[in-house]
């Protein structure tokens, strides 16, 4: 469905100095920056997926998903889009894709939002037929009917994604772009916005590429995710597999009777392995030992047995690593070679 | 042609509504922009008064009058700008909320300027129009524009727009290179103010001025369809102006077109 190769975005800035004095020198300075945001990434993307896109702020996520629109033409490399080039036919790819941005709305902000649902069907050239089903659909998938006379300006953050949302899928596009779609929303709209990817993606297979910060979304719905880092892809694979070979830390925290004895243990010497494949620390207050280890090298009741012939253990709890948690860790040292 | 209209026509019926929204900062416009044109009024009349020929720049004192208001009228409806909305578009990077549809940028913001005009040609000017024509007619003693003089006045008055939209538009690119013009639109409505005939006719110019101006779509946006309503443009000369409004709305689409197509390629889109 959509296929990426070699793309890259230069942005091209004058260059700015420092101070006033810069202020003046960049007004006769023809110095400029390349600010590389996307460097060289390439995937392909089958029918019916829903793929997560996420990178750190800055990474190159919303101009890949602009590149993808159409709205930026790429610096190198090529990229179809249910067989369309977007930036040379952008008005026949806007046809076939549906666009949420969730800092900006496509909705007319002055206007009823029937209004602005009257204005995209004949903007889509949406047939009466088709419009009255899909808005069946959407109606019950995302309750916009609440407030479907009210104008947009007046609608909150929540009813607002909502109606975007649906203002996005009203011609049932084959692809559907969502950047940063649950962005500032409550826990209850965030689940609702999710159901409805979730059905829509089933009931007409349309692939959806979604950007996001909140790891919620990433576990909700996605099968596959990419992590994109200063322009580059660093991941491409299956959330179980990026568990699978970044997540191999895990967590047992336990409660100690005697803390004074918990204090002077030297784990890994008794397990006998490195200080890296297992470490512990202890916090005073509520007696709490927290060993962090290497899921392949140790096995939890190794570790218990090991703390138990030392001191009483009145409570275990044992955490998975989080995803959030992984996807910090990558952000932070980048894996780069390794994926 | 159908379907196009089907597309565009609610951008300027939304347009419409919106005015209607804001209506208080549009009278406020329109008493400040009549405020001038009273203005010019008495400062015209103060020169025809002292001046020994009855005739200056090839108008009377009586036409002059129409010409002041008929300029006000003609302007207020004609001079929709759309380079505010582009350069809106571009600061709040809305722009790509317009390159998501399918739809043509220029031909929605035009639906806009268009809704724009019928507005202003519907709440202040026609009235204006109708006092002026009323007092020509019982104070100034002239004879009545024709039906035909009407007709041609008002196809003149489309044209103007189209130029004037067209132009802008291409104005408005600057936008994209620079983010913000705000300061460059005081300065083109200034120079515009003079090339266009608004501030004085341009047959009071300099022969050798108005030789330049034949060579500029600005005096097609205001002057021509004031002298037309004015009658002094007749047979051949009536035909080569209009002929000339009509060069430049299809010369300065082209132009757009070509502005466009190098802008989109090297487009930013700001904020996230």
């Amino acid at each position: 469905m959509i296929e990426v190769s070699h793309i890259s975005k230069d942005f091209v800035a004058p260059k700015k100095y420092p101070g006033l004095r810069g202020a003046v020198k960049g007004l006769f300075s023809t110095e400029k920056v390349i600010k590389t945001a996307v460097d060289d990434i390439s995937f392909s993307i089958d029918t019916g997926e829903i793929v997560g896109y996420i990178g750190s702020n800055g990474a190159g996520k919303s101009t890949t998903i602009k590149m993808m629109t159409g709205i930026l033409v790429p610096t190198k490399g090529t990229c179809t889009v249910a067989g369309i080039n977007p930036s040379r036919n952008r008005k026949e790819n806007a046809q076939n894709i549906g666009v949420v941005f969730g800092q900006r709305t496509q909705l007319w902000w002055d206007l009823p939002l029937s209004e602005s649902f009257t204005i995209l069907k004949e903007i889509y050239n949406v047939s009466d037929a088709e419009y009255a089903g899909q808005m069946e659909f959407l109606n019950r998938v995302l309750e916009l009917q609440d407030f479907f006379d009210r104008p947009v300006r007046t609608l909150s953050l929540g009813q607002r994604m909502r109606a975007d949302l649906g203002a996005a899928l009203l011609h049932n596009p084959k692809v559907l772009y969502l950047d940063e779609p649950t962005i500032g929303l409550d826990l209850v709209v965030k689940d609702n916005i999710r159901k409805a990817i979730r059905e829509i993606n089933e009931k007409y297979r349309t692939t959806v590429i979604l950007t996001t910060h909140d790891i919620g979304d990433i576990e909700e719905l996605c099968s596959r995710i990419m992590i994109i880092d200063e322009g580059r892809k660093i991941y491409d694979g299956s959330l179980a597999d990026l568990k699978d070979t970044y997540g191999t830390r895990r967590k047992v925290s336990m409660e100690v009777k005697q803390p004074e004895k918990a204090k002077g243990l030297r784990l890994h010497e008794i397990l006998g392995v490195q200080e890296t494949a297992c470490s512990m620390s202890f916090s005073p207050e509520n007696s709490m030992l927290c060993v962090t280890f290497d899921k392949h090298r140790l096995q939890v009741p190794q570790i218990l047995s090991a703390v138990m012939a030392v001191v009483e253990v009145k409570d275990v709890q044992i955490q998975e690593t989080e995803l959030a948690e992984i996807v910090k860790e990558i952000y932070n040292h980048g894996v780069g070679g390794k994926a | 042609m159908r379907k196009r209209l089907r597309i565009y026509l609610p951008f300027a019926a939304n347009e419409l509504k919106r005015q209607l929204a804001y209506k208080g900062a549009f009278y406020l416009f329109i008493l400040v922009n009549l405020f001038g044109s009273f203005i010019s009024y008495y400062l015209w009349m103060a020169i025809y008064g002292s001046s020994e020929k009855a005739v200056i720049g090839g108008l009377t004192q009586k036409e002059m009058v129409v010409y002041v208001f008929m300029v006000y009228v003609t302007a207020s409806i004609v001079t929709a700008s759309i380079s505010t909305m582009v350069s809106d578009d571009v600061v709040k990077g809305t722009v790509a909320m317009n390159l998501i549809k399918p739809i043509d940028y220029r031909l929605s913001l035009i639906a806009m300027a268009s809704g724009n005009m019928a507005y202003r040609f519907l709440v202040p000017s026609v009235f204006i129009w109708i006092g002026l024509e009323i007092y020509k007619i019982k104070v100034l003693g002239l004879a009545p524009v024709t039906v035909m003089g009407i007709f041609l006045y008002l196809t003149s008055c489309i044209m103007s727009f189209l130029i004037y939209v067209l132009f802008d538009f291409c104005f408005g690119m600057l936008a994209f290179f620079t983010t913000y013009i705000f300061g460059m639109r005081m300065a083109k409505d200034a120079l515009l103010s003079f090339l266009t005939g608004q501030l004085i006719p341009i047959s009071f110019f300099p022969a050798a001025m108005q030789r330049v101006f034949d060579f500029l779509p600005f005096s097609s946006m205001v002057y021509t369809p004031v002298m037309i309503y004015l009658g002094k443009y007749t047979g051949e000369t009536l035909a080569f102006m209009m002929l000339r409004q009509a060069a430049w709305v299809v010369l300065l689409y082209v132009a757009g077109s070509l502005i466009w197509r190098q802008v989109t390629k090297r487009l930013i889109v700001l904020g996230g």
